[in-house]
Order: structure tokens, then sequence, then C-alpha cells
């Protein structure tokens, strides 16, 4: 049932990683490299949860084959921070207690990171567009916003 | 709520512990201290650290806290109805004063100073001649303990800044990705597991095939226990290989129903006479449906059962009422069973039912090994208990003056509690008839509730009834307010007696330019509630689209919370509960079919994204410092559905009287505008 070793390059590692054809990122990431931080959510790309950035941009892991990933340079929010200091993102977050339970937050992050990258000084509506497919139970949104403007300055 | 079998049941207000279940003083100098409560994201870790640091003087990242863990924290009842703080954290703060006393105590021996010319700062003692000790120095050997006295709430320490710095002890973890949910949890030899759910709970297993499943590469046991089948697996391609490869025969397995409760919460004399005797009468029914908790990580935990003992790595509001299930189960005693909390996705009642973590340990004990069980996104909506579904009927009596003279008030309702108390006496009323008494002067009054079984399994839920019984009734009180012709804010203020009351409404129509008129589309509602003690009035503004399409654009919210411990958090709590109610009350629905729940994605359930998010929701805080702390963690969600129908109303004439309200609108578009409540006959 396996398939011949894949070659990935996650958070600027090279990793050999074995997996059935057509498996999905999101499980090799979690199951075989011990990476957690993105999240099962829904499975069908319908929560952002799950995000992670292939070349520079935010896609749903779970619905990323890891075919489609190999060779391309994949980073979770495992690989944002540089030692103990925070990516400009996360700490923007953590000044403006952008959460509550967590677990929709490293797929925000993600997504700000991508949409910063692309668009460094975003107006309000372009952050909520951005943003709009990662789903918040616990009502983070405002302060998710702040967060991303803060980030932007 | 289930009575624990090792420990008798206990106020939390009023019982002495020992301090050596609470608090101690590393031999780095760090203060650990535990607490039966568990952390969802209301921020009580933080709430904790903040209080005891204060307390002892110490900054409040060198203070651990240990929550939930069975083994060793203080057996505790569940984390429910935002009482974490007023019990929880004043038997911490109790701890921590008794703590300062006996280190100031063992430094005045060793220094010869009197305590009263002894400082605290810094996790150190220091008397004024700058000769100090730390704490680990004076714990050394011998920790601290004894019975903790009774304190005065709210003690006399300086009240924090309400522009204090944003803090989250776990913020570092989350961002990081290191924060571990049961999802996330890695184990030696932990294997995989999933169990085939019956089409519909409570059947029967008739029939079962599993020698396909049993053939498929990877499995490692079929497990069949009574109606109980489920499957452990090396890994998760081949558990749902052998899944689909089960062939199961189910049967419908009738129960009796359980029978229904009938309380009667208020019963004055003459409600009827006053009712017809009244120049102003009006009758209106509300309704809510089943809405699903909609946590964003579906269940998952992990089980290792061994013959002597099980822990368990589980996101749950009960780790006590779970760590007495799994003992039952097993056989075994509560000190064999050792629950681990773990981060959880936010639950608001769900946590208090641990059905993935029941059917872990039934799989890891068939496979002597850990094993690990993820629920799917549809099995979360399809299988999880929801709130329950909602009916009031209302009428009410006013004089030529506004005032109220008769109301009378029907609620039916499911059961909010799970188990043999699901209907104790008195139960229902303080559950499903939350916040169902307005805190008006009423006249002569007349309130029942009815908890009847539903056709869907049902549980706690962010507030229980108050929601559903604020939005009725704050909805009944405008439309009052609107046919005595009365500003709505007016006619609350006069009817109310509670001085803590009226500042909150004073506060919102304040914040809220409330007599400001707003454009045309445009409108403005007010609603208030009193929840465990916390005061809380919010105002809505809404625009309603020509289509009908209705978004709500600001919303301003004053609470009474008493003496706040950390306002950011406080303040973070009640924005996402009006965020997360505004969300119930917009757009939310789980689709019901022959009593079974057919929502299974967030397709079929959706929830408020960013787009929906309103402009603002501003928070003031107006509680009065020397006032005892209550809880935050669900008042923002209580008026909220009330507030947003009023100001629809405001907008554009449509009295909103089921939720939500986008299917309300929908189903409404050549009704035009609202005559009002119907006369009542
Ligand atoms: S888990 Fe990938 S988007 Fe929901
Ligand atoms: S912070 Fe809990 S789901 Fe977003």
């Amino acid at each position: 049932m396996m398939a011949a070793p894949i070659r990935l390059n996650v958070n600027g590692a090279t990793r050999l990683v074995e997996a059935a054809p057509g498996s999905s990122l999101l499980s090799l990431l979690r199951d075989d490299l011990g990476l957690t931080g993105a999240h099962y959510g829904c499975g069908h790309g319908a929560c952002g949860a799950c995000y992670v950035l292939i070349d520079r941009r935010a896609v749903p892991a779970c619905v990323t084959s890891v075919e489609h990933a190999a060779g391309k340079e994949i980073v979770t929010v495992e690989g944002l921070a540089q030692g103990d200091v925070l990516h400009p993102v996360q700490q923007a977050f953590l000044e403006e207690d952008a959460m509550q339970c967590g677990a929709c937050t490293s797929g925000m992050v993600i997504a700000t990171v991508a949409l910063l990258e692309h668009t460094p000084h975003p107006d309000e509506d372009e952050i909520r567009a951005a943003l709009a497919p990662h789903l918040c139970r616990c009502g983070i949104y405002g302060r998710v916003i702040r967060a991303v403007k803060r980030a932007a300055r | 709520m289930k009575v624990p079998v090792t420990q008798p049941a206990r106020s939390a207000r009023f019982a002495a512990e020992r301090l050596e279940q609470r608090i101690a003083i590393g031999r780095d100098g760090r203060v650990i201290a535990r607490s039966g409560k568990v952390e969802y994201g209301q921020g009580i870790r933080t709430g904790f650290a903040r209080i005891v640091a204060d307390e002892l003087s110490v900054p409040v990242e060198t203070v651990d806290i240990v929550l939930g863990e069975t083994d060793s924290v203080p057996w505790d009842m569940g984390t429910t109805g935002s009482m974490s703080t007023a019990t929880d954290g004043r038997q911490l703060r109790a701890a921590a004063v008794q703590t300062r006393t006996l280190l100031l105590d063992r430094a005045t021996t060793r220094l010869g100073t009197p305590s009263s010319d002894l400082t605290l700062k810094d996790g150190r003692v220091i008397a004024p001649d700058g000769r100090s000790l730390s704490y680990e120095d004076l714990v050394g050997d011998e920790p601290l303990t004894g019975d903790i006295p009774e304190i005065a709430e709210p003690g006399n320490l300086p009240v924090p800044a309400a522009e204090d710095r944003p803090l989250r002890l776990e913020a570092r973890a989350i961002l990081t990705g290191e924060a571990k949910y049961p999802a996330d949890i890695r184990l030696p030899n932990m294997r995989f597991g999933h169990v085939l759910h019956p089409p519909r709970p409570g059947m029967k297993l008739i029939a079962l095939q599993d020698a396909a499943a049993h053939a498929v590469p990877g499995v490692m046991a079929v497990v069949r226990e009574g109606d109980f089948i489920g499957i452990v697996a090396e890994h998760e391609d081949a558990l749902f290989h052998a899944l689909h490869a089960l062939v199961a025969e189910w049967a419908p397995n009738p129960v009796a129903p359980n029978a229904a409760y009938e309380a009667v919460m208020r019963q004055d004399e003459g409600v009827e006479s006053a009712l017809s005797g009244a120049s102003l009468h009006l009758k209106a029914a509300y309704h809510a449906p089943h809405i699903a908790h909609a946590s964003i990580l579906p269940r998952a935990a992990v089980a290792d059962v061994r013959e002597d003992g099980a822990d368990l790595y589980v996101a749950t509001q009960r780790p006590f009422g779970l760590r007495d299930e799994v003992a039952a189960l097993l056989g075994l005693s509560a000190g064999q069973i050792h629950v681990h909390p773990q981060m959880m996705s936010g639950q608001y009642g769900r946590g208090n039912t641990e059905d993935a973590a029941i059917e872990a340990v039934r799989l890891s004990r068939a496979a002597k090994r850990p094993v690990q069980v993820q629920w799917s996104r549809a099995e979360e909506f399809r299988l999880s208990p929801h709130r329950p579904v909602f009916d009031a009927e209302i009428e009410a009596g006013l004089d030529a003056d506004g005032a109220v003279v008769g109301w009378r008030c029907a609620v039916r309702t499911n059961s909010y509690i799970v188990g043999s108390q699901a209907l104790a006496p008195g139960v229902p009323e303080q559950t499903a008839g939350r916040d169902a008494e307005p805190p008006y002067r009423l006249g002569q009054a007349e309130i029942s509730l009815r908890v009847e079984p539903g056709d869907v399994p049902t549980i706690s839920f962010r507030s229980l009834g108050a929601a559903p019984n604020v939005f009725a009734v704050e909805s009944f009180i405008d439309e009052l307010a609107h046919a005595a012709r009365q500003d709505p804010v007016a006619f609350r203020l006069a009817l109310a007696d509670d001085p803590r009351l009226w500042r909150v409404l004073e506060a919102v129509r304040t914040m809220s330019h409330w007599h400001t008129p707003r454009e045309a589309g445009r409108g403005l509602g007010v609603a208030c509630a009193i929840y465990h003690g916390t005061y809380i009035a919010e105002a809505a503004e809404v625009s309603v689209a020509t289509d009908g399409a209705v978004r709500l654009e600001s919303v301003w919210c004053a609470v009474d919370a008493g003496r706040l411990v950390h306002p950011d958090g406080a303040r973070n709590q009640i924005e996402g509960g009006v965020q997360q109610a505004a969300s119930w009350t917009l757009l939310e629905e789980l689709k019901v079919k022959d009593d079974v729940v057919i929502s299974s994605s967030w397709r079929d359930y959706p929830i408020a994204t960013f787009l929906d998010a309103p402009r603002t929701i501003e928070v003031r805080f107006v509680g009065d410092p020397e006032t005892a702390s209550t809880g935050v963690g669900e008042p923002g969600s209580v008026p909220t559905a009330a507030a947003i129908a009023n100001a629809v109303f405001a907008a554009c004439g449509q009295r909103i009287r089921r939720l939500p309200i986008a299917a309300a609108l929908l189903s409404s578009t050549h009704s035009g505008h609202d005559a009002g409540p119907e006369p009542a006959a």
C-alpha cells in the first residue's frame, strides 16, 4: 500500500516520509511528524483549523494531498517563531490576547502571515475577507482583527 | 451530575480545606496552586494565578496552576455556571492569605522582627533594615500546612487597573502549536480506535458480520460488548477501511420516555383577575430551536487502561465525575483512575458528557494498550447532545401608568441535565428555569415550567435556560414598552427596583447614544439580565436590508460583576459571549428529521464568521470593586438575543418571536409590518 518515500520540506528541514497515495498532509503532519499545531476540525476545508503555509500561501492541510505538497516549502505554526522570539504576528496575537481556547488560533495566525505578506497594510474589509474561512466558537473575531492591524503596523 | 463515590459533596464556599491541598511553595520558589476547575478558554488559569500572585506578592509568571488533575487537586463538582471565580477563586484567595500569614510567622521568628514591620515583595519577606528571606528558604523542608480560615471578600487588595495588560498563561503554547488538546496526545504504543455508532442513539445490535474487518491489514481488535462495537487499528487508514467493512444490523430499542416534569416557579394570588382587570393586555409566544455547542475541535480522548488502573487524557468539564464513571465501568476504585485534563476546544456545557472518553476506555481495555478516539465533524453534530428546544407563552397586563399588574409565563423545554438528578425536585427550576423570572415588579405573577423528553438528546449549554428565557422575557418586555408608548430603557428602569440593574441600563443608554436617531433601516434594541449575581445590559444596533438580510452592526455592553480579577480577561469573556450568542440568534438551527439530527457539517450548520462579526462590541465594567466577584463566562450571552430581536423591530417594525432571525425574516417577507402582539382572548 505504501508508495515510494516522498521528500517534504517542512519548517526548513527536509523530511522523507512514506504515505499512501492521496493521504492528507494534515494526517501526515500530525501523526507522522508530530506537528500537532494544525488541528483537525472538519476534514473538508470548511473550518480553517488546519491551515499551513505552502509556498507562502495559506491552505487547508486537511484537503491537501501529500503529493501536492511534495517539493514545496511547507511552514506550520511550529515553524514561525525564531527560538524564543515570536513571529510578529504571534506577538500581536499575544498582545491583544486574541484567543480563548486556542482551537482556531494556529489557523488564524497562519492566514494572517500569508495576508500580510501579500497585503502589508490591509484594511478591515480585507482582513475579514482573508480570515473568513477561519471559524471561532469562542467569539474572538474582534480581537483578531485588532491583532492583525497591530501586526501590520 | 453524579454523586461522587469517594468524597462527600461539599459546599465549596464554606468547607474547611487544608492548605496543603491548595498551595505549595516549590524548592525553586515557584508557587503551585491547585483547583478542580478546568480551563477551556475562559481564562481561569490566568485569573487564579493572578489572585494567588496578588496575595503572595509574587510575579504572576511564577505561579503554576494545576487544574483538574484528579490525583492532586481538591474534589470539584464541575466547571459550570460561571462560578469558578466566585467559589474556587475565593478558596484560592483564602489559601494564599493563609500562606502569607504562615510565611510572615516564620520570618518573624527567623529575623526577630515583628510581622507588622515585614513586607512581602517578589517572593521575599523583607525587614526594615534590608535583611530578607526568600519564600523557599522559609519553607525549606517543612511545608506549610493547616486549615484554611475563612476570609472576607473581596479582601483589601489594590483594584487592578481597567487597562491592565492582556495576559493569558497559555498564550505562548497556543501560538506556537505546543498546546496539547486530547487529539494531540501521543503515547508510546498508542493506537487508534473508533466506534461504529448506530443510525440513531440507543439502538440494539442484532447481527454483526466482522470477518472482512478483521482481515483489513493493520486491524488489531474488533471489540464487541453488547451493543457496543469498535475497532482498534495501527493507523487511521486501516481503522476506516475496517469500519466500512463491518456489516451491522440494528433494531429499534424502544424505551419508555421519561415523564415530563412540571413545576410552578411562582404563583401569586389573583393573577387571573389582575390580568383581566388590566387596562392593557398583551400575549405572545416565543420559540428557539435546538442548537449545537459546535466546538471547533470535535471530541477526542486518549485512554490507557491497565489491570490496576487507567490514565485518561481528555477535555472534560467534570474530571471527578468522569473519574467515578470510569471507575464504576472498570470495577476499579476512584483512586486508580487518573484524569489529566488537556487543552479544550471551547465547550460551553458539551464537556459535561465524556462520550468519546468512555469509548476510548472500552477500546483500550479490550486492546490492552493506549487508544485514541477521534470523532469526525459529522459525528460531533449528529451524536452530540444539544441545547433543548424552547417555547414560552407570556401574557401580561399593564395599568394606565404602564406598570405591570399581572404576569403569566409558561415555559416548555427539555432537560439541561443528564442522569438520575435530571428531574430531581428543584433541579429543572434552577437549570431550565434559570432567569425565567424577570428582575422587575410584575404585580401578581404566575411562572410555570414544563420540562419534557426531547426528540434528540439534550445537555447543558452556555447559561442553561437563561439565554432562551431572557430572549422571551426581554422581547416581551419590549413589546409591552412599545404598547405602553414608553421608551424601552425608561420602561425597564421604572419596573426595576435594584440600583445595580439601573446602573447597567443607564450605562448602555449612554454608551449606545440611545436617543440619537439612526438612519433608515437601522435600529437599536436593549435587553438586560441578572445572571448568578452578575448584572448585564446590552444594546444592539442592526441594519435590515430591503431583502430582509439582518446585519449586527454594534453591541454595547455594561457589566457589573463586582470586583474584577483580570479585567481584560473578563472583557474577552463578555465579548465572546456576545459574539457567540449573536451567532445562535441570527443563524443557528439544527436540522432534525424523524427525531434524528441530520446537520452534519459547517455547511448544514453555519455559524457566524469574520464577515458577520459586528464592527464593535464595546464592554464597560461598572461594578463596585468592594463587591465580591461574580462570573463573566456566561452572562455576556444571556441578553444578546433579545437585544438583537428588539433592534430588528426598531429597524423595520418586524417582531421576532422565533429564532434564528435569518429564518424568521425569510419566512415572513410578505407579512409586512407587525401589528403588535396578538391581543389575548
Ligand atoms: S480541518 Fe481543515 S479546514 Fe477544517
Ligand atoms: S478561541 Fe476557541 S475556537 Fe477560537
